[in-house]
């Protein structure tokens, strides 16, 4: 699962098709809010984002950041987890090759069945 | 709809992100912002299946009201820099069905009940209507609102495909 920076998901392309990937390789996202949100509403939401990468770490997914996940850090100690490894990757290979080459140890729901 | 595993087990139809809804915003020119999953930050990641009448607790609704601060608080900054925001909900989902909820007053005990959806009735989730009372307490707009109908037994993907592109090209 992927914590992605908004503005990678939301500004102009520049060379990555984020979301695109993502796909591809059958990865969800949790999108992260916007820098320019007042600071007290940017940190109400990294709060809830913390409480869903820590839910899913202990559950043992893989979880990384892509682009700038400025703040996370801090709500996620708060909560005894470490950041998660993160990319900001200059193009689609790049950020494909990031993703395939990690030890997945809990690929969700859906199996290669599916 | 744009992380699949936040589903409950069994929940999850498509991937990672489901494809037919992304398509269609980053078509039609939409930014997205995301809402946080309310059960998933309750019960968990292994959470059974449910109803709106088993979410419909005091501990739940504070929980959902505190989501909701914070996802109506964006929406106050999206509106005041002059966006349109429209609201992207699921139905038959117990917290974030836009039309239609589930419920059914019986459900209880050892979840053995067999497949189906006798559960669907016309409604809101908890969350979307936490999220609309305060929306109106800070005297924003209603947003237009639509509903992913992945989970509904009469769905079928073209129909939900055209639904929102025409959603999203209005």
């Amino acid at each position: 699962m992927a914590v992605v920076d908004h503005q990678l998901v939301n500004g102009p392309p520049r060379g990555l098709d984020l979301v695109g990937v993502l796909q591809r390789l059958h990865w969800g996202m949790i999108v992260l809010p916007a820098a320019w949100y007042p600071p007290e509403v940017v940190t109400e939401l990294l709060t809830q984002v913390a409480e869903h990468v820590e839910e899913f770490v202990r559950h043992g997914y893989d979880v990384v950041c892509v682009g700038s996940p400025t703040g996370l850090a801090e709500p996620l100690g708060r909560l005894g987890v470490e950041m998660p490894d993160t990319i900001t990757p200059a193009s689609d290979a790049e950020l494909a090759e990031f993703l395939t080459g990690r030890e997945i140890t809990n690929r969700g729901q859906l199996t290669d069945a599916d | 709809m744009l992380n699949q595993n936040a589903k409950c087990v069994g929940g999850a139809l498509s991937p990672g992100i489901y494809s037919p809804l992304v398509e269609q915003l980053q078509e039609h020119g939409w930014e997205m912002v995301q809402m946080p999953c309310p059960e998933l930050t309750f019960t968990g990641l292994n959470r059974f299946w449910a109803v709106r009448e088993q979410y419909e607790t005091l501990a739940y609704r504070r929980h959902c009201r505190r989501i909701v601060k914070g996802v109506a608080a964006a929406v106050e900054a999206h509106v005041a820099r002059g966006d349109e925001i429209v609201l992207v909900g699921l139905e038959g989902s117990p917290s974030m069905g836009v039309r239609i909820t589930s419920s059914d007053p019986e459900r209880a005990g050892r979840p053995t009940w067999p497949d189906g959806s006798p559960e669907l009735t016309a409604g809101r989730g908890i969350l979307i209507e936490e999220l609309m009372a305060e929306l109106a307490k800070r005297g924003l707009p209603t947003p237009r609102a639509i509903g992913i109908t992945q989970v509904l037994p009469d769905h079928s993907p073209e129909a939900a495909r055209a639904g929102l592109k025409a959603f999203f090209e209005d």
